[in-house]
C-alpha cells in the first residue's frame, strides 16, 4: 500500500483502537502494526497530538512485570471525532469501490 | 542504530521545546525500547521499527510550534516564523510553497505599512507647514496657500494614515493566523508524505 494514504488513514486506526479499551503506547503501536506496515515511532506523535487536543486522556499504572505505563484513554469528544472521521472514511472508501467495480466491469 | 544513537538525534530534531516536554516525549520512546527489550528484540530491530529519529523529531517540533495558544490567544509571530523556517527544513518543496508566498506577502505588508506613515508623516508635515512658514521663511514658503487651509488638510492627510495604519494592523493579525493555519495542514501534509522512513 502507498505510503502517504497509509499516515492518513494512521490517525483514524489509533482512534479506532483506543475506542475498544485503554491501551499503553507499546501495546497501541504493536496492535496497529501487526495489521499495517507502519514505521511504529509515528504513532507517537499523534498519540501526544490527539491528547493535547483533547481526545485523549492519559494516566499511569502499575504493571505486574515492571515500570508503571502510561495508558491512553478515549474521551468523550475523541469518540465523536472517531465518529465523524470513521463517516468520512466509509463514504471515500465506498466511493473508491464504485469507481473500481465500474472499471473491472468496463 | 543504537538506542544511546536514536534518542540523542531524536532530541536533537526537537527543536525549541520545554524541558518538560522533551522528557515527555524521550519517555514514550524509552518506554518503548524497554518494552521491546523485555520481548526479547535487540535495539537495533526496535529503532529500525520505530523509523527515522529525525523525521519523528522534527513532527513534535512543527506540533509544537503551531499549538494553539492555551485560552483563545492569538499565536505568536515570531512563533509562526520559527514554523516557517521549521517547515523549510523539512523538504525542498517547502522552499517553493512556502517560503515563496510568505516572501511575497511580507514584501507587500511592508509597502502597505510604509504607505499608512508616509501618509501620517505628510498630514503632520503640512499642519505644522504654516508655524515653518512662520519661524523659517527662507526654508518653507507656502505660495499663497491660506495657513488655515493648510491645517485642515493636513489633519485629513494625518487621519487617512492613522486609519490607513488601524487597517494595516488588522492585515497583518489575519496574514499571522491565515500563515499558522496554512502551516499547520501543510506540515500534516509533508509529515505524512515523509514521516515514513522505511520508504
Amino acid at each position: 500500500m502507498n505510503i502517504q494514504f497509509k499516515k492518513g488513514v494512521l490517525e483514524l486506526c489509533v482512534l479506532v483502537v483506543l475506542c475498544r479499551k485503554d491501551f499503553y503506547g507499546y501495546e497501541l503501536v504493536q496492535a496497529i502494526s501487526k495489521n499495517i506496515d507502519i514505521a511504529e515511532g509515528t504513532v507517537y506523535p499523534i498519540l501526544r497530538r490527539l491528547t493535547k487536543e483533547g481526545y485523549f486522556k492519559t494516566y499511569i499504572q502499575e504493571s505486574a512485570e515492571g515500570p508503571a505505563r502510561k495508558y491512553y484513554q478515549i474521551t468523550d469528544k475523541g469518540r465523536e471525532y472517531q465518529v465523524e472521521l470513521l463517516q468520512e472514511w466509509t463514504k471515500f472508501i465506498a466511493g473508491v469501490n464504485t469507481l473500481i467495480g465500474k472499471e473491472a466491469a468496463a | 542504530m543504537s538506542k544511546e544513537r536514536f534518542l540523542s538525534d531524536l532530541k536533537s530534531a526537537l527543536g525549541r521545546m520545554s524541558e518538560e516536554e522533551r522528557r515527555e516525549v524521550v519517555y514514550d520512546y524509552e518506554e518503548h525500547f524497554r518494552m521491546g527489550a523485555a520481548e526479547g528484540k535487540s535495539e537495533e530491530q526496535i529503532a529500525q521499527g520505530l523509523g527515522n529519529p529525525r523525521v519523528i523529531g522534527r513532527s513534535y517540533a512543527i506540533d509544537a510550534l503551531l499549538e494553539e495558544p492555551k485560552g483563545g490567544g492569538d499565536v505568536k509571530a515570531a512563533s509562526v516564523l520559527r514554523a516557517v523556517f521549521a517547515s523549510i527544513s523539512l523538504t525542498f518543496f517547502n522552499i517553493i510553497f512556502i517560503l515563496g508566498p510568505f516572501l511575497g506577502f511580507v514584501g507587500v505588508l511592508i509597502g502597505l505599512w510604509a504607505t499608512a506613515v508616509a501618509l501620517g508623516a505628510s498630514g503632520v508635515a503640512v499642519v505644522l507647514s504654516p508655524i515653518g512658514a512662520l519661524v523659517v521663511p527662507g526654508f518653507v514658503n507656502l505660495s499663497g496657500v491660506s495657513p488655515l487651509f493648510l491645517i485642515f488638510a493636513g489633519i485629513g492627510v494625518a487621519g487617512l494614515g492613522v486609519l490607513a495604519g488601524i487597517g494595516m494592523w488588522k492585515v497583518t493579525q489575519l496574514f499571522v493566523r491565515g500563515t499558522a493555519a496554512y502551516l499547520r495542514f501543510n506540515a500534516r501534509i509533508v509529515t505524512r508524505r515523509t514521516q515514513g522512513g522505511r520508504e
